[in-house]
């Protein structure tokens, strides 16, 4: 191996840490670093220098706006991981404190509860069955029994219970004293784990929880590896990747390489007894073994080199401490290496098994607490890297007590920063035999193994979370190598090139040296492609937000070259499961382009991604057509919860007094009518599936446009938009007959005087026939759940023809009225605050809407609204964080 | 309130900052350099504490844009240079050195030895060590650049001296020019650190006015100071001195058994290999089978068809004189469990035959010798170079069957 004639200049010191540190914004800009004399120059007039940074770099860019999904989201809806504001506790009193602090307070009592609610069985289940008769939960008073004597009526708890939830975070909130006594009373015997225990664990796993939200990594390495084709075969890779709710299964899924890249066939599927923290990958005489490391087993598997060729499983190990590291011998096939948290690193050989090479809880340089560990391998096959937070060690495997060298130090020598941590370590052995990628929260290190300590490139990489995973993509000789570091939390992406030729260019003395070239270039994320996508209605964009910012998981990427065209695809795995993939094309020296549309900054819905595929290249309508699918797979599999079994049960004696349904003074027929109607259907005990209207004849135009009761021009052009009639909205306006206007003001006024008259619950539901339409237009989007032969009846007028909605035109259905759901617009209709929310239950069942057929409304974009009326009463279940139990 | 006003200013600040950041990012220079235009009031109002202030983000910021910047000028980015030199004083020495650096990749190596001479000049207060590092690092490449014009004389001179003419105004620049660069390098060499490119000319410069000593000195200091990093350039440099200085084989193996000893994978090794393979002393043809086996032993060694004949070579003599077979088989034991799929498992073979027919002729002997006639490498290369007709390959395969005992012997 070629060793670089002469290398870059730097001062050399031992010690300790001296820099002033923190992050520093722009610390990676505007810096050659050193310059070097560039070989050719002794014969030459001059001599010529070369820069350590800041050589021209290989130009790249996005042939897409954003990251293109290549496979649909699996079946079954992902769990969220728990973010700040689960576990964190938040109340007026407490933001202060907190501001002043930067200590987090942990929602202790909150997580408790849940716990509770969440497993009464595990929490109570002897004592509650032992109890059961004693416990009256019935609002009606208690008969005189024999029992009575025995029983207790709880309503009463219940009620305060509730009172002291509504009173949450009031500063002067103080316990009611009949719950006080109750907890004193019971404290002792009530519970199934003591409670002094569960308190213990739950501290613990909070403790726990909050600490991998700060920082998680066990994620370090990802999850995600491409096994590239066989050199010149067919373009069909794989992709390894974990899947499923928990992201405990395996997924080997061949992809085909072409302008997108696309699943061919099912994947191989295994399931594992753990969720996959890190997918390794390498290929050792033209066989891929892929090492798969979760927190107490890691195993590996075995893919034959020819395409098509189905992975076999080899071997499992099991940990007693959780592993942290796995990674795959590039040289010798079978052999991987595993490190523990117990300070363990073992060289793991499918043929001899586990060997042990060290065994040390204590950091190697100065004292650290983290425990995690990381090993990989060097150029000796028998020599392996050992890291923690403080540095790394080589030791070599035959004599691991005798025979180590410190290869990197977080101190003096490589010009540390204060806290400065080691966060990833990787061998660059496919680039440069002899080179290694050391990544901290700060900077990125290129080492050589042959001159320990001092690094042969440094540079400030700026990213604002700690880049966890790294990719290398080697390039040909002569050309750069390029790294992808990718940070978690965030999800960036950063492409860097650098040049090091191994067996260099003998001529030249300094054309081996490790070079930076080239700016470093982010590349979109997942994240970034929510602003392309079209507008979505609310509480869906929000649930998408959640998903397309699910902290990434793991980082592959591969080189492809057709002929004079050279790409890059990058695959990006996020903790939901999804992958996303970019493509970056190759641009041969030219003048710098004129800044292209990427210099302005794109309007949400309005991206070059969704344009007419007549004005944007041939990628972008296979991308949309990509997105389109891939959404509509994400709504089908995500869909609420299955129905709660009460449904069937739900009393209607109680919803309703006879008060309540009795109507206001002068109701119109219209009103009337639908009165009737919901009496019938509730004394069947059926629903009503749409409202059919009586009066076939549409009612005068102002009627519809304007609500009861609200008169300003402003709601009326609203209601009108939302209705999609704004235009026939605004003819009215300018062409109204003068006869007209004074009909439409008498008409108000008259209803103006009623307005008093119409504060029961009835009213609304016939007051305005903007919410009529658009009950009529929930349940026309599919065929009726109770009758499915029944032919359909025609909508009302007004309301869009469902499954119109075209691929490109945004969403046209209008937004439901939520409002009358409110518990505000509730209240004021008079109806008593327990019963608020099984009216509320009560409406969502008639909303609700049998699945969407499987490719009746292929091209239909926007969700049928009914959803987001299901999804509001679903949605405070699901944002619960899942905890350890 | 001016405290909310300080908040809010910083709020705007950090917004600007960040998408200044990220249009670098993304290459869009024109972008970020209009949002640097907006910048520049954060100077106005510092009320920052942090330890990067703003005028060195600006610094860093312009420099990296006016690299890009297809409108950018040299005269600009000088003027630019100018301005961030008088902006901080903590930080003149390393903008000035940053704009040396510039200067020189661009090949205008006089403006930047003005530049240097003025930064060398330049006194403020007293220095940190941090300054200190810096200036001697000024001086150091004040040196250098003193060196080249020193070159240039001498090539001048050694030219008129074919001419059969000297010029003794020519003559004294160039000693003046070597006064000014022996002093400036000799100072930084001192410091631990690795000063390749420093060593490199003043060695040349001792060498050339017939200073041996002192150049030896120098490097046996650069590569045997135990605070210097452990360095192979250095023991590089003194063995190519050494060869040089027509020294005795026995000092040149010493030098190189120290670098096997830091560097096993150096490519010297084969040099070293063939240097002891001639020797006579069987301690050190022991060496050379140690040394070749132990460079063979890295993955970037794995196709080396030079390395690959040096053993072939040395361990074919071993097997015919049946003499040492003890030491392959000592250099083979700890090898044996994993040598075979390192190297010559049957994939390899393949590879090896289709690519470099005498890289696999020469793993195939060893192979051979090393794991017996059944091995899967030897069989599949032979077999291939019979098939092929071609008579090395038969004359290989009748060697090693011919040996076959022998070989058992070792691989046993």
């Amino acid at each position: 191996m070629e060793f670089p004639a002469a290398l870059f200049s730097s001062y050399f010191g031992a010690g300790p840490l001296r820099e002033e540190g923190g992050p520093a914004p722009v610390a990676g800009w505007g810096e050659h670093g050193q310059v070097l004399e560039g070989g050719l120059g002794r014969r030459q007039a001059q001599p010529a220098f070369v820069p350590r940074r800041g050589a021209t770099g290989e130009r790249w860019e996005a042939a897409d706006a954003a990251a293109v999904p290549v496979l649909l989201p699996s079946a079954g809806c992902w769990i969220p991981s728990p973010a700040p504001q689960d576990i964190l506790y938040r109340s007026g009193l407490c933001r202060k404190l907190q501001a002043g602090k930067s200590g987090a307070i942990l929602d202790f009592a909150r997580q408790l509860g849940h716990f509770f609610v969440d497993h009464p069985e595990d929490a109570f289940g002897s004592l509650g069955r032992l109890l059961h008769k004693n416990f009256y939960l019935g609002n009606s008073k208690l008969k005189v029994t024999v029992s009575r004597n025995s029983t207790i009526r709880m309503t009463a708890l219940l009620e305060d219970i509730e009172r002291l939830e509504a009173r949450h975070g009031c500063p002067r909130q103080h316990l009611a004293s009949r719950l006080r006594w109750f907890s004193h009373l019971c404290r002792d015997w009530l519970f199934e784990v003591p409670l002094g225990l569960l308190a213990d664990c739950l501290h613990e796993e909070l403790m726990q929880q909050w600490s991998s939200l700060l920082f998680d990594d066990s994620l370090t390495g990802g999850a995600l590896a491409w096994l590239p084709p066989e050199d010149g075969g067919t373009p069909v890779g794989c992709l390894v990747h974990p899947g499923g709710q928990a992201m405990n299964h395996l997924y080997f899924q061949d992809v085909v390489l072409e302008e997108l890249p696309h699943a061919r066939g099912s994947p191989a599927q295994f399931e594992l007894s753990g969720r996959i923290r890190q997918v390794a990958a390498a290929r050792v005489d033209g066989e891929d073994f892929i090492g798969v490391r979760s927190d107490y087993h890691c195993g590996v598997w075995r893919v034959p080199g020819k395409t098509g060729a189905a992975p076999a499983p080899l071997q499992v190990i099991r940990t007693d401490v959780p592993a942290s590291c796995l990674t795959v011998s590039p040289h010798l096939p079978g052999e991987l290496s595993v490190c523990t948290q117990s300070g363990t690193i073992y060289l793991w050989s499918i043929e001899t098994g586990l060997q042990q090479l060290r065994h040390d809880p204590q950091t190697m340089f100065f004292r650290d607490h983290s425990p995690w560990r990381w090993s990989d391998f060097t150029a000796h096959p028998r020599v392996l890297s050992y890291a923690d937070r403080t540095g790394l060690q080589c030791l070599d495997a035959r004599a691991p007590k005798r025979c180590h060298f410190d290869l990197f130090k977080v101190g003096e020598e490589a010009g540390c920063q204060q806290g400065e941590r080691v966060v990833l370590p990787m061998y660059l052995g496919r680039a440069h035999p002899s080179q290694y990628l050391v990544t901290t929260q700060f900077s990125v290190y290129v080492l050589d193994e042959r001159l320990p300590l001092v690094p042969v490139l440094k540079w400030a990489h700026m990213m604002k979370a700690p880049p966890l995973f790294a990719h290398l993509m080697p390039g040909n000789p002569g050309r750069n190598h390029k790294v992808l570091l990718g940070a978690s939390r965030t999800q960036e992406l950063l492409l860097l090139q650098y040049q090091a030729s191994f067996w260099g260019v003998s001529s030249g003395g300094s054309q081996s040296v490790c070079q930076l070239a080239g700016t470093p270039q982010k590349l979109h994320s997942i994240r970034g492609c929510l602003q392309h996508l079209p507008t979505q209605l609310p509480h869906r964009h929000h649930l998408l937000q959640q998903r397309l910012t699910a902290p990434a998981a793991g980082l592959a990427a591969t080189l492809q070259e057709d002929g004079p065209h050279k790409s890059m695809l990058v695959f990006q795995l996020s903790e939901a499961g999804d992958v996303f993939c970019q493509r970056l094309t190759h641009k041969a020296a030219q003048p710098p382009a004129p800044p292209s549309r990427d210099e302005a900054t794109t309007a949400p819905g309005s991206s070059p991604l969704f344009e007419a595929p007549a004005s944007s290249p041939p990628g972008s309508g296979a991308a949309a057509l990509r997105y389109h699918r891939w959404l509509r797979a994400l709504s089908r599999t995500c869909r609420e919860p299955p129905r709660h079994t009460w449904l069937a049960s739900l009393s209607q004696r109680r919803l309703f007094t006879r008060r309540d349904l009795e109507g206001p003074a002068g109701p119109n027929s219209l009103q009337r009518q639908m009165r009737q109607r919901l009496r019938q259907a509730m004394r069947d005990g059926g629903r009503i599936q749409r409202w059919e209207p009586v009066a076939l004849q549409p009612p005068p135009l102002p009627e519809t446009l304007e609500p009861a009761g609200v008169l300003d021009p402003l709601s009326t052009r609203l209601t009108a938009a939302w209705a999609e009639d704004w235009e026939q909205w605004w003819e009215e306006r300018t062409s109204f007959s003068v006869a007209q206007r004074q009909r439409v003001l008498r008409e108000r006024r008259r209803r103006q005087k009623r307005a008093q008259a119409r504060r029961s619950l009835s009213a609304s539901f016939t007051s305005s026939l903007p919410y009529q339409s658009e009950l009529s237009e929930l349940s026309d989007t599919g065929p009726p759940l109770l009758s499915p032969g029944r032919p359909p009846i025609p909508s009302l007028e007004g309301s869009p023809p469902a499954g119109s909605a075209t691929v490109c035109s945004p969403p046209t259905t209008p937004a439901p009225d939520e409002a009358l759901l409110s518990s505000q617009s509730l209240r004021c209709r008079g109806i008593p605050k327990d019963r608020r929310k099984i009216l509320r239950d009560y409406l969502s069942v008639w909303v609700e809407v049998p699945p969407e057929p499987p490719g009746s409304q292929a091209s239909q974009l926007c969700i049928p609204s009914s959803q987001s009326q299901l999804s509001s009463t679903s949605q405070p279940r699901r944002k619960r964080p899942r905890m350890g139990f | 309130s001016s405290h909310e006003h300080k908040l809010n200013f910083r709020k705007s600040k950090e917004a600007c900052l960040s998408y200044i950041q990220d249009a670098l990012l993304q290459k869009q220079w024109k972008r970020a350099a209009e949002f640097l235009t907006c910048y520049v009031e954060s100077l106005e109002k510092d009320y920052s504490r942090e330890h990067v202030s703003p005028s060195e983000m600006i610094w860093r910021i312009g420099t990296e844009i006016l690299w890009h910047h297809s409108q950018s000028s040299m005269k600009e980015f000088n003027c630019f240079m100018e301005q961030m030199k008088t902006l901080g004083v903590k930080r003149y020495l390393k903008v000035c050195l940053e704009h040396v650096f510039h200067l020189l990749c661009n090949g205008q190596i006089d403006e930047a030895y003005q530049n240097l001479s003025l930064a060398e000049s330049w006194r403020f207060g007293e220095q940190t060590a941090i300054q200190d590092k810096e200036m001697k690092l000024i001086q150091a490449y004040r040196g250098l650049l003193d060196y080249y014009s020193w070159s240039k004389k001498k090539n001048i001179l050694l030219e008129h001296g074919e001419d059969g003419f000297s010029d003794l105004a020519v003559e004294q620049e160039m000693h003046g020019y070597f006064r000014k660069a022996a002093v400036n390098l000799k100072e930084i060499i001192k410091i631990p650190g690795v000063w390749d490119l420093f060593v490199k000319c003043y060695v040349d410069l001792l060498e050339f006015y017939g200073d041996h000593n002192e150049a030896r000195q120098v490097l046996n200091e650069y590569a045997y100071n135990s605070k210097f990093p452990a360095n192979p350039n250095a023991h590089v440099y003194l063995y190519q001195f050494l060869k040089r200085q027509g020294e005795s084989k026995k000092s040149l193996i010493s030098a190189l058994k120290i670098l096997h000893d830091i560097v096993p994978s150096h490519e010297l090794m084969i040099d070293f290999n063939t240097m002891l393979q001639k020797s006579k002393k069987r301690k050190k043809r022991r060496l050379g089978l140690e040394v070749i086996f132990a460079a063979l032993d890295y993955a970037g060694w794995k196709e080396n068809a030079k390395a690959w004949s040096c053993l072939a070579r040395q361990v074919k003599q071993i097997v015919i004189s049946e003499k040492h077979l003890d030491w392959i088989k000592q250099e083979w034991n700890p090898r044996k469990d994993w040598w075979p799929a390192f190297h010559f498992s049957r994939y390899l073979a393949k590879r090896n035959w289709q690519e470099n027919k005498s890289l696999s002729y020469e793993k195939a002997l060893v192979a051979g010798i090393l794991l017996g006639k059944d091995c899967k490498y030897f069989k599949y290369v032979s077999h291939q170079g019979c098939k092929a007709q071609l008579k090395r390959f038969r004359v290989l395969k009748k060697f090693v069957n011919r040996h076959n005992p022998v070989c058992l012997r070792i691989s046993g």
